[in-house]
């Protein structure tokens, strides 16, 4: 299907060809030549993201169209949607999962329980474990043969190393030994066990690990996906990437602008959120850069665009993200490190054992099968449901409290975070202006000073005269006039009511006293946005608007303080506004006027001290730092490429549950720990026996039980944990 | 007989195909040889060619320049 985008009254339509091939911008030149003596065709073609623009007439064939194309010596398609999703890795591993389970049940069954021996019962267990060993068990053995060839052994070696081992013992009893005497038993339900409990802790993590989604598809979703473009003076809508550089954009109120450039014509203010993290809309003019991304609020804007595709400052945030994504290294799994040292002990113990019992003189077979023996009880069982249960749990509970994890290994990671770096805007505050004072001049009521100002903005669709009205008034205005960029003028009652800045003051022949600039200057120095308000030609004070902080902003710092974490604040916006919160919440670190790329060096530099950093964020512009920290937690009210390049989203906005958060990693880490513990502790003390030949599948069995049962119990302990009061 | 020209503007190979492909169209001409590098053009043509007419197939071809060498 063609992507028609809109019809025009000349009836021609829009359609969008990906074209491949250009090496040169005069080649986007030619084809757009070629394709404009087609018959009532016109065409611009963008050499910077490969797409062409055609306008033809309605019903033309698109087949003529690439045909035209590649006459010209290009390709060229019809873009097609998103690829299909690849398949979901928790899928693959469920049918891994099951038909292994289908196997062993009976093998375990059987191995356990003497009363169901059969004659030829070992026959029955080595057809059914055959398939669980080789290809359920693939993926360890897969893993174990990489990891060897890099010389490093990790919790997969001892799976495969024990299956392995376990099998071929167990084949090799069966086939040349009678099974029965001492090292010539079966293990096929060590073997099927091991196989199945790992695959089964696997499954589970695969479950919770959520669909983070690519945080670089998130944010680049954040710009706009059409524009209507100025074209031969006619408006049209377009894809937002076949823009290009010098093409006029008409941006509505409430519009995405949707390349960087610069304003033509039109007065509104702009929601720069997206860049600055600030709430504050900026005030633009003719001649004012805007970027891409950003949203217009009140006036029809005219921008010539500059900077398109990957030139654009989102495409450069976007990057930013992606660098800091792919600098991060991935986190050695705890029970990988602890196999690191405990597969090579148990080799050289495998081997000191085969060698003494040789030396004893027991023959060679038997030497060989009681080193095996070592191999076999060596790997536990729990060992793969230890991690997984542990997180399983632990983000299970979070979730219930609205910590939602989006990799539940990161858990692993995190008891050691002693720094957190915070966000101001959304984050500690609550990212909504509001009334923050009132001060009237001498002579002048507080409360008429709000009542007026409030009913004459009620006409208002500036974001501050919109907060201002929000309070509401028991005042009616009239005959509402805005001056776009300097204020609002309206008739309250009898007063002839003037609200805006000093400039439309000035403009109404108002002058402003002394005491009025100087409580206008203090209000602006800790970040406060001030409307004067005048009438009946006199000034008579100012109502100023703010972002004020969360209820819980500061019982989160002292949270934050009691976990021995060191907070940080960093903002986007003006060093008075953040050194004003950071006194009002106690913190004393703070990194103010700070662009995206300058939130994750100074996560970078937090890092290079030797710290080990969270991040808390929920705009686009903290996307790449929340990539860049060791934690990365999101507020469920931020961003979509927020929530994506970070590990932890707090479902709400209140950052007391960040420390929730951190609490809830510290204590599964102390559980997984002690998970891996006792996952070891009982094959280790079964290790002995093995090796002094006394090993049978009934205390290897034992072993594998109670340690799992140990695992499970403690892993459920933290259904326990509760959030701060 | 041959008319030896020189285009400017040409930035890869695909321009010098253009350039090549819009100058053979012009009537008379049999071969056109053109280069990248300094932008030579050569022109074999059987009768000698109005410049008019390679100029504005030149100019079809793309942003370029043509001048006689």
């Amino acid at each position: 299907m063609p992507t028609t985008v809109s019809t025009h009254p000349d009836a021609r339509e829009s359609i969008v060809l990906d074209v491949t091939g250009m090496t040169c911008a005069s080649c986007a030149a030619r084809i757009e030549k070629k394709l404009g003596k087609v018959d009532g065709v016109s065409a611009s073609v963008n050499y910077a993201t490969n797409k062409a623009l055609v306008l033809a007439p309605a019903g033309m064939a698109v087949a003529d169209l690439i045909k035209t194309v590649e006459s010209a010596g290009y390709g060229a398609s019809v873009p097609v949607p998103d690829a299909p999703a690849p398949p979901d890795p928790a899928e693959l591993l469920r049918r891994r999962v099951t038909v292994s389970a289908i196997l062993a049940v009976p093998v375990i069954l059987l191995g356990m329980i003497p009363a169901l021996h059969f004659p030829g019962w070992q026959w029955v267990s080595l057809v059914l474990a055959t398939p669980v060993v080789a290809w359920a068990g693939w993926p360890f053995h897969r893993s174990a043969w990489v990891n060897l060839r890099h010389g490093a052994t990790t919790m997969d070696t001892l799976v495969s190393l024990g299956t392995i081992a376990a099998y071929l013992q167990s084949v090799y009893a069966l086939v040349w030994g009678s099974a029965g005497r001492m090292g010539a038993e079966v293990y096929f339900e060590a073997a099927v066990g091991i196989v199945t409990f790992i695959l089964l802790g696997r499954y589970f993590e695969a479950r919770a690990r959520r669909s983070a989604g690519s945080a670089l598809e998130a944010l680049l979703n954040e710009g706009a996906k059409q524009a209507t473009i100025l074209r031969d003076g006619a408006e049209l809508l377009v894809p937002a990437d076949v823009v290009k550089v010098g093409d006029l954009i008409v941006v509505r109120p409430g519009e995405k602008i949707a390349a960087d450039g610069v304003i033509v014509e039109g007065i509104s203010a702009i929601d720069a959120s997206l860049i600055t993290g600030e709430s504050v809309p900026v005030d633009v003019a003719p001649g004012a850069a805007v970027v891409g991304g950003t949203v217009n609020t009140t006036g029809r804007l005219l921008v010539q665009a500059t900077r398109v595709g990957a030139d654009t400052q989102l495409a450069q945030m976007a990057r930013l993200v992606e660098q800091a994504q792919t600098g991060k290294a991935a986190v050695q799994r705890l029970a990988d490190r602890v196999s690191g040292i405990f597969v090579p002990v148990v080799i050289v113990i495998a081997i000191l054992t085969g060698v003494a019992w040789a030396i004893a003189g027991v023959g060679a077979m038997a030497a060989i099968t009681t080193a095996v023996a070592v191999l076999i009880i060596a790997c536990p069982c729990a060992l793969g449901l230890a991690t997984p249960t542990a997180l399983l749990v632990g983000s299970g509970r979070g979730a219930e409290l609205g910590i939602l994890i989006s990799g539940p290994e990161i858990l692993e990671s995190t008891r050691l975070v002693d720094t957190i770096v915070l966000d101001k805007t959304g984050t500690l505050t609550t990212g909504v202006m509001s009334v923050a004072n009132v001060v009237p001049l001498d002579g002048t009521d507080p409360a008429q000073l709000r009542d007026v100002a409030a009913a004459v903005e009620s006409g208002s669709e500036h974001p501050i005269g919109r907060a201002i009205a929000a309070q509401g008034s028991p005042l009616v205005s009239t005959d509402f006039a805005a001056v776009p960029g300097r204020g609002v003028t309206a008739q309250v009652g009898d007063l002839s009511v003037q609200a805006g800045s000093l400039a439309l003051l000035e403009d109404h022949g108002v002058g402003v006293p002394a005491a009025l600039s100087e409580a206008a200057a203090a209000e602006s120095a800790i970040g406060r946005s001030i409307v004067l308000v005048a009438w009946d030609g006199q000034a008579r004070g100012l109502v100023s608007v703010a972002d004020t902080p969360k209820p819980t902003a500061a019982k989160a710092i002292a949270a934050y303080l009691a976990l021995g974490l060191r907070p940080v604040l960093l903002s986007g916006d003006s060093t008075a506004a953040a050194q004003h919160l950071a006194v009002q919440l106690g913190i004393t670190d703070v990194v103010a006027e700070v662009s995206p790329a300058d939130k994750v060096a100074k996560i970078r530099e937090l890092q290079a001290a030797g710290a080990t950093v969270a991040m808390v964020g929920d705009g686009v512009n903290d996307a790449a730092a929340l990539a860049q920290a060791d934690l990365g937690i999101a507020m469920g009210s931020g961003s979509d490429a927020a929530i994506a390049a970070s590990d932890l989203t707090l479902m709400g906005s209140d950052p007391v549950h960040a420390a929730d958060a951190i609490r809830l990693s510290r204590v599964t880490l102390r559980r997984i720990k002690g998970n891996l513990f006792w996952a070891f502790a009982y094959n280790v003390a079964a290790i002995p026996i093995a090796a002094a030949g006394l090993l049978n599948p009934m205390i290897a069995s034992a072993a594998m039980a109670f340690s799992s049962v140990f695992v499970v119990s403690n892993s459920l302990r933290l259904r326990r944990f509760q959030p701060l009061p | 007989m041959q008319s030896t020209y020189t285009v400017t503007g040409m930035t890869c190979g695909h321009c010098v195909a253009h350039v090549t492909e819009e100058v053979q169209a012009v009537p008379g001409v049999t071969e056109v040889l053109v280069t990248l590098e300094g932008g030579r053009m050569v022109v074999t043509s059987e009768a000698p060619v109005d410049f008019d007419a390679v100029k504005e197939a030149v100019a079809e071809a793309g942003e370029y320049v043509v001048v006689p060498a």
